[in-house]
C-alpha cells in the first residue's frame, strides 16, 4: 500500500536488490561450488558415508556436537544469572557490565587465546599462584587441555547468551513477578514458575547461537586443545593443510553447515509456535 | 469483650529513596471491610505505601501490621494478601485458568479444591466460559476481570487495588468501578485503592486519604473530603475549586460577613464557627456552587470569557478585574449573559469552605 505517498520509495523493493546480488556472489555460489567439490570419484555420498560410519570420524563427529553442548551448557549456567542480574539490578552499572562482557569480542582471537596460555601455561600466573598458596606442589600444564578450550570458547561466546537473554528478560514484566510473588510463590517457585518460562525463548536463541558457533570454531581448540580435542572444524583444517583432501573436507563443511540450518530450522518452529499461540 | 485487631495498621512508616524522603511517618488504620482509597498525583507516595504493605518494599522506620500481626519484615509471599496491577499482570504463558489457580497452586491444594474455586471465581466475574483461553484472547476489561479472580481466589485478608482500572477506556471504566464496588460490598472484603483518579477514589471508597508530598493531607469520608476540604491543595486535586481571600467584617447570627479582594469588591456571608473580627482568611467555592446573575451591590462582578457545553453541564470561564487567574462556574442550563459579558457571582452562606491557610 502506498497511502503517504512519500512511504513508496522508501519501500520499493529495488534496494533489496544489491543485498541478493551480493549474497549471490559470495555465499550462493560458494556454497554450490563446495557442494559439487563433494562429488568424489566413488560416487556422490562416499564422503558423507565415510564420514557417518568410519568410527574415527564417527567419533570426531560425536566429539564436535559433545564439545558444543558442554560449551553451550556450561555458557547458559554463567550467563543467566548475568542477565538476570543486568536487567533487574544493573540499574547505571548496565552498560559498564555490557562493556566488560562485549570487550572480550573486541580484541582478535590470536591474543585473546594466547591471552589464555599465558595464563594457563605450566609457568603461567595461575599455577605460580596456586604454587604460592601451596595448593598444588608440581604444576600442570593446563593449557594444551580440554579444560582450557572450554575455558576460551566460554570466554568468547558468554556474550552471545548474555545479550540473547538479556534481550527476552527486559520485556518479562517485573509486576509478573511480583503477582506471583504476592500470590504465594517464594523466590525460587516464582524463578521457575514465571521468570524461566518466560525467558525460554533468550534461552532457545542463546543456545543456538552458541552452540553453532562453537561447531564452526577451531582456533581455540587448535591452540588451547594441545591436539587432545579433535572436531570437525580442527579436521578440516588437517585436511586441508595435511592431507589435501580438498573433497573430504568440503564434505564436512557441508555437514556443519547442515547442522546450523537444522538449528535454525528448530528456532523458527519454536518463534512460530510461540506467535502462532 | 475481645477487640478485634484492625486488618491493617500502618504505625509511623516511612520510605526514602536515595536520600529523598518519598514517605513521610505514616499512621494509618483501616477498618473491617471499608474501601479506603490513596488518592494523590504522581509522585505523592501513594504507591510507595500500597508497595510497603504488600511487602515489595521495607520500611526504613515503623511497622505495618496485619490482622494483628507484625508483617514488616515478612516476604510478600507469606503476608496473604491479595493484589490487582494496573496493567493486570497476568501471566502470558498460562491459560486463565491456570491464572486464578497460581495461588492455590502455591498454597499446595488439592486438584478438586483448585477446580470448584476457579470455578467460582470465573463466575463472580462472570467468565465461566473463559477458564481455556489464552491471555493474549482477552480485552482489557476481561483481563481486567481476571486479574481480580486471580487475586480474590485465595481469599486474602486484604486486596490491594493499584490503579486497577487506569488502563480501561472512560466507558468500561465507570461500569468496572460499579462491578468491583459491587463485588467488594457482597464480600465484604478489605481493600485499598490506589489512584490519582478523584472521581474514580469519590466514587468507590468509603474513606479517601488525599495525599501529596509523601503525607496524608487529609482522611475522610468522600463527600466530607469533597465538600469540606482542609487546604487548597485537597479542594483543587478533588476536582476545580474558585479560590478567594478576603477579611472578616462582621458576625451575623452563625455566619460572617467576609470582604472579599480586592476590597469593596463584595461581602457575602460565609457560615462557618470561629472567626475573629479583621481574620484574614482563604475560601473556596466550588464552581457547581457559585451563582451567576445580573450584576448586584452584594455579588462580585466579574466578566464572562468563555462559556463551554460539555455534556452534563455548562462552564463558563469568568475573569475577575486586575486578576490572572480566571473562575469557573457550572450551571445545569444555559444562563443569559449581557452582551458586555459582565455578570454578578453570588453563593449561598454554606458553599464557601474556610481553608486551613492565611491569605
Amino acid at each position: 500500500m502506498s497511502a503517504r505517498p512519500g512511504s513508496y520509495r522508501l519501500t520499493s523493493p529495488v534496494w533489496c536488490v544489491p543485498v541478493i546480488l551480493f549474497l549471490a556472489m559470495f555465499f550462493i555460489v560458494p556454497l554450490a561450488a563446495n557442494l559439487a567439490r563433494t562429488d568424489a570419484p566413488q560416487g556422490w555420498f562416499f564422503y558423507y558415508q565415510k564420514l557417518l560410519y568410519d568410527p574415527y570420524y564417527a567419533g570426531v563427529l560425536w566429539e564436535t556436537v559433545k564439545v558444543s553442548l558442554i560449551t553451550t551448557l556450561a555458557c547458559l549456567v554463567v550467563g543467566y544469572p548475568v542477565s538476570y542480574f543486568m536487567v533487574r539490578h544493573a540499574g547505571r552499572w548496565n552498560a559498564l557490565i555490557v562493556f566488560c562482557i562485549v570487550a572480550p569480542l573486541l580484541t582478535s582471537i590470536i591474543m585473546r587465546t594466547f591471552g589464555w596460555r599465558v595464563l594457563l601455561a605450566r609457568k603461567g600466573l595461575l599455577n605460580t599462584l596456586l604454587m604460592d598458596i601451596g595448593l598444588v606442589t608440581r604444576p600442570e600444564n593446563l593449557a594444551d587441555d580440554r579444560i582450557a578450550v572450554y575455558i576460551g570458547l566460554v570466554h568468547v561466546l558468554v556474550p552471545f547468551m548474555v545479550l540473547s537473554i538479556t534481550a527476552v528478560l527486559q520485556g518479562v514484566d517485573v509486576k509478573l513477578e511480583e503477582s506471583a510473588r504476592v500470590l504465594g510463590a517464594g523466590r525460587s517457585r516464582t524463578f521457575l514458575h514465571v521468570t524461566l518460562p518466560l525467558s525460554i525463548e533468550g534461552i532457545a536463541t542463546g543456545c543456538i547461537l552458541v552452540f553453532v558457533i562453537t561447531n564452526g570454531s577451531f582456533l581455540t581448540m587448535l591452540l588451547l586443545g594441545g591436539s587432545k580435542i579433535t572436531t570437525l572444524s580442527l579436521l578440516i583444517y588437517q585436511q586441508f593443510t595435511t592431507t589435501e583432501d580438498i573433497g573430504f573436507a568440503a564434505a564436512m563443511g557441508n555437514i556443519l553447515i547442515l547442522v546450523a540450518v537444522l538449528c535454525f530450522i528448530v528456532q523458527y518452529a519454536l518463534l512460530r509456535r510461540r506467535n502462532g499461540s | 469483650m475481645t477487640v478485634l485487631a484492625p486488618p491493617l495498621r500502618l504505625v509511623d512508616v516511612s520510605k526514602s529513596f536515595g536520600g529523598v524522603q518519598v514517605l513521610k511517618p505514616l499512621r494509618l488504620d483501616m477498618v473491617q471491610g471499608e474501601m479506603l482509597a490513596l488518592l494523590g498525583p504522581s509522585g505523592c507516595g501513594k504507591t510507595t505505601t500500597l508497595r510497603l504493605i504488600a511487602g515489595f518494599e521495607v520500611p526504613d522506620t515503623g511497622s505495618v501490621v496485619i490482622n494483628g500481626r507484625d508483617m514488616t519484615a515478612m516476604p510478600p509471599n507469606k503476608r496473604g494478601l491479595g493484589m490487582v496491577f494496573q496493567n493486570y499482570s497476568l501471566f502470558p504463558h498460562m491459560t486463565v485458568g491456570e491464572n486464578v489457580a497460581f495461588g492455590l497452586r502455591m498454597r499446595g491444594a488439592s486438584a478438586a479444591e483448585k477446580t470448584k474455586r476457579v470455578r467460582a471465581m470465573l463466575q463472580m466475574v462472570r467468565l465461566e466460559s473463559f477458564e481455556d483461553r489464552r491471555i493474549s484472547q482477552l480485552s482489557g476489561g476481561q483481563q481486567q476481570r481476571i486479574a481480580l479472580a486471580r487475586a480474590l481466589a485465595t481469599e486474602p485478608s486484604i486486596l490491594l487495588l493499584d490503579e486497577p482500572l487506569g488502563a480501561l477506556d472512560k466507558n468500561l471504566r465507570e461500569r468496572m468501578q460499579f462491578e468491583l464496588r459491587d463485588i467488594q460490598h457482597r464480600l465484604g472484603i478489605t481493600c485499598i485503592l490506589v489512584t490519582h483518579d478523584q472521581e474514580e477514589a469519590l466514587t468507590m471508597s468509603d474513606r479517601v486519604a488525599v495525599m501529596a508530598h509523601g503525607e496524608v493531607k487529609q482522611v475522610g469520608h468522600p463527600t466530607d473530603v469533597y465538600e469540606r476540604p482542609r487546604s487548597r491543595f485537597v479542594s483543587e486535586f478533588l476536582g476545580t475549586a474558585n479560590i478567594f481571600t478576603g477579611t472578616v467584617k462582621a458576625q451575623e447570627g452563625a455566619a460572617w460577613r467576609v470582604a472579599i479582594d480586592p476590597r469593596g469588591c463584595a461581602e457575602p456571608l460565609i457560615a462557618a464557627e470561629t472567626l475573629q473580627l479583621g481574620q484574614r482568611v482563604t475560601l473556596a467555592v466550588r464552581p457547581e456552587k457559585l451563582v451567576l446573575g445580573p450584576p448586584k451591590a452584594d455579588a462580585i462582578t466579574a466578566r464572562v470569557r468563555d462559556i463551554v457545553f460539555r455534556g452534563a453541564y455548562f462552564a463558563y470561564e469568568l475573569t475577575l478585574p486586575n486578576q490572572e487567574q480566571p473562575l469557573f462556574v457550572y450551571t445545569q442550563k444555559r444562563e443569559a449573559v449581557p452582551d458586555d459579558g459582565i455578570v454578578g457571582l453570588t453563593w449561598a452562606p454554606d458553599s464557601a469552605v474556610i481553608l486551613e491557610e492565611p491569605a
